[in-house]
């Protein structure tokens, strides 16, 4: 079973993914920010990460920064955010994010495009 | 007419103490704290704990604050206590600092709260025994508590049973002599950790503490609130040498605190690091 | 080579330590100076030990916007939490203005610890023109134990036209909101109908205010 881990500061976001990962199928770990998520990260491996960009302590941009520095294996990454600008996505996209999404994100912009990143579905 | 503490009262204190202290207590720790300013309002011959929070703010010596104090900080510990994080100190730690040192530099460990000792001693005990380069090089081990009464305990170095119980027989046998009293550390151990009284949340006691390779501060910062909790990680960054290491509590972690330090995951544990320069 | 010992106090480098003075010594004057020395540790001593000086909130906001080490931000950041005064508040206001991420996200901290200091200009926080704004207003609310926030936050469900920014006061509903809510949230679900996680954070805000 593929393993995904949420990270945003918010709970009720971190449900909202949680549930529509765990009916597709995947098992899912949480962290409410990016120093979190970095120790998480280094005690067992994940197949994905949604991380969001505006977080408390660490942010999405400093943990993909992290995680090339701690040379965590680079899966899947795809950044949420509330900012919904051009040169956002390219910073996102920039920083190493796969998929960069404008919260509020819906079922449909997750399950389809992580299947594909998982490589459980070709293109 | 018995004294009471009125909600009131009860949060005056709880501000003023946090105040002078850093600790805070969470209103669910009300008997608790009850119970010690009731023994101290007696003790001190104050029928009214107005009068007796009035002697604690303003009395020059301090020595009534320092009192409560030591009654209100909790202390339980033993030898070996949480021994991963030795491991980790001897079989990752110190060979990551001193892969690059010069020999004749020492390397100090600074434990705070020393609380009876136990802990500074066992990094003593672990450093001789499991730590291949203790030949090579010198360490200073200092440790640090708000309560004066601890401190003293831990310099006489006498424990009881339950606190030696997780050593190995071998090092019972090897670094104490048994009496009626209980378990009394030998002089050589006992004479290797230095001791003194800090407040982590005076800058005035923290300032002297400079230089240091490794901090072990376990089981004291959840008792802080979060601005406490996160000035007490910007003290412990300007304690550290650059490449410095911090270890926490293993149900703590600084990404609730501060992220200022580098994660750093071995093998025994998972341990926060000062950005090298 | 083995376990040595040396008093702290005799420490060379304690002797030779840049605030080797006593801290009532220390000159707040000197001190703001000692903000522009260009050894970050001589800055956080500094920054430290400006929680004692009267009337240094401006200048220390002033530094903490072009302050480039994280670590002298962070110690500033608690020097200004520690002072709390209006001065202190209105410049992490301007803060989460910034441009940098980290000075945002830094000052929202900040201000979370302040609570009483903030409470009166939330309602201006909350009706700033930049959506951004009311999100981060939102998110200072957290950990705000203040007798108005549930109403703050039941007026923004009401009125806030940004999506993320009611997303944001639902959240926290969940948590805070009484029965007054109640209405307020099942209005919030009709006016967006159609956004998947509107519905989901107001179901489990109304859940949890019914459940008690």
């Amino acid at each position: 079973m593929k393993r995904i881990l949420i990270i945003d500061d918010a709970a009720t976001v971190r449900m909202f993914h949680r549930g529509i990962l765990e009916a597709a199928g995947y098992q899912v770990d949480e962290a409410v920010n990016g120093v979190e998520a970095l120790e998480k990260a280094l005690l067992t491996p994940f197949d994905l990460y949604i991380v969001d960009v505006n977080m408390p302590k660490l942010d999405g941009y400093g943990f993909l920064r992290e995680l090339r520095n701690q040379n965590l294996p680079q899966v899947p990454a795809i950044m949420v955010s509330t900012e919904a600008t051009a040169d956002d996505r390219r910073r996102a996209y920039a920083a190493g994010a796969n998929l960069y999404l404008v919260k509020p994100t819906r079922p449909e912009q997750l399950v389809a495009p992580i299947a594909l990143l998982l490589g459980e579905v070709s293109p | 007419m018995t004294a009471i503490i009125t909600d009131e009262d009860f949060q005056k204190f709880r501000e003023f103490f946090y105040r002078k202290t850093g600790i805070q207590f969470e209103t669910s720790k009300r008997y608790f704290v009850d119970k010690r300013l009731l023994e101290r309002m007696e003790a001190t011959d104050n029928k009214l704990f107005r009068n007796y929070f009035t002697m604690l703010r303003f009395q020059a010596s301090g020595e009534e604050l320092q009192t409560l104090t030591n009654l209100m900080t909790v202390n339980e510990t033993y030898f070996f206590r949480e021994e991963y994080q030795f491991k980790c100190l001897v079989e990752s730690i110190l060979p990551e600092l001193t892969a690059k040192r010069r020999s004749d530099k020492p390397l100090r460990i600074w434990v705070i709260p020393s609380s009876s000792g136990e802990e500074a001693y066992s990094i003593a005990i672990y450093l001789l025994e499991r730590w291949a380069d203790i030949n090579r090089f010198d360490v200073e081990i200092m440790a640090s508590d708000i309560d004066t009464r601890i401190l003293d305990s831990a310099r006489a170095g006498l424990y009881g049973d339950r606190a030696v119980s997780h050593l190995p027989e071998a090092y019972r046998r090897k670094y104490f002599r048994r009496s009626a009293a209980g378990y009394q550390l030998i002089d050589d151990i006992r004479q290797s950790v230095e001791f003194s009284r800090v407040n982590l949340s005076d800058r005035a006691d923290t300032r002297p503490f400079r230089h240091v390779d490794v901090v072990f501060c376990r089981n004291l910062l959840i008792y802080f609130d979060d601005v406490s909790r996160k000035a007490a990680a910007e003290t412990f960054f300007d304690a550290l040498n650059p490449g410095g290491f911090i270890c926490l509590g293993h149900s703590e972690s600084m990404s609730r605190i501060s992220s200022l330090y580098r994660v750093r995951k071995f093998p025994e544990a998972i341990v926060y690091q000062k950005p090298t320069e | 080579m083995a376990l040595i010992k040396t008093p702290p106090a005799t420490h060379e480098t304690a002797r030779h330590a840049p605030e080797a003075e006593q801290a009532s010594r220390r000159d707040c004057a000197h001190l703001l100076q000692q903000l522009n020395d260009p050894n970050p540790e001589t800055r956080r001593w500094a920054a430290r030990d400006l929680v004692d000086c009267v009337g240094v909130s401006a200048a220390l906001v002033q530094h903490l916007t072009r302050e480039t080490e994280s670590s002298v931000r962070e110690v500033i950041l608690t020097t200004l939490v520690r002072l709390g005064d209006s001065r202190a508040v209105a410049g992490l206001v301007d803060c989460m203005r910034s441009e940098d991420a980290s000075v945002r996200n830094e000052a929202i901290e900040a201000l979370k610890q302040l609570p009483t200091e903030v409470a009166p200009i939330m309602r201006q926080l909350l009706s700033d023109e930049d959506s951004d704004m009311r999100i981060f207003a939102v998110n200072v609310l957290e950990s705000l134990r203040h007798p108005l926030v549930e109403s703050w936050l039941a007026e923004v469900i009401q009125r806030d036209a940004h999506v993320n920014v009611c997303a944001t006061a639902v959240d926290l509903l969940g948590e805070v909101g009484s029965r007054e809510v109640l209405e307020p949230l099942l209005r919030l679900k009709d006016r967006f109908a159609r956004e998947p996680y509107i519905q989901f954070a107001a179901d489990l805000a109304i859940k949890r205010i019914i459940e008690g």
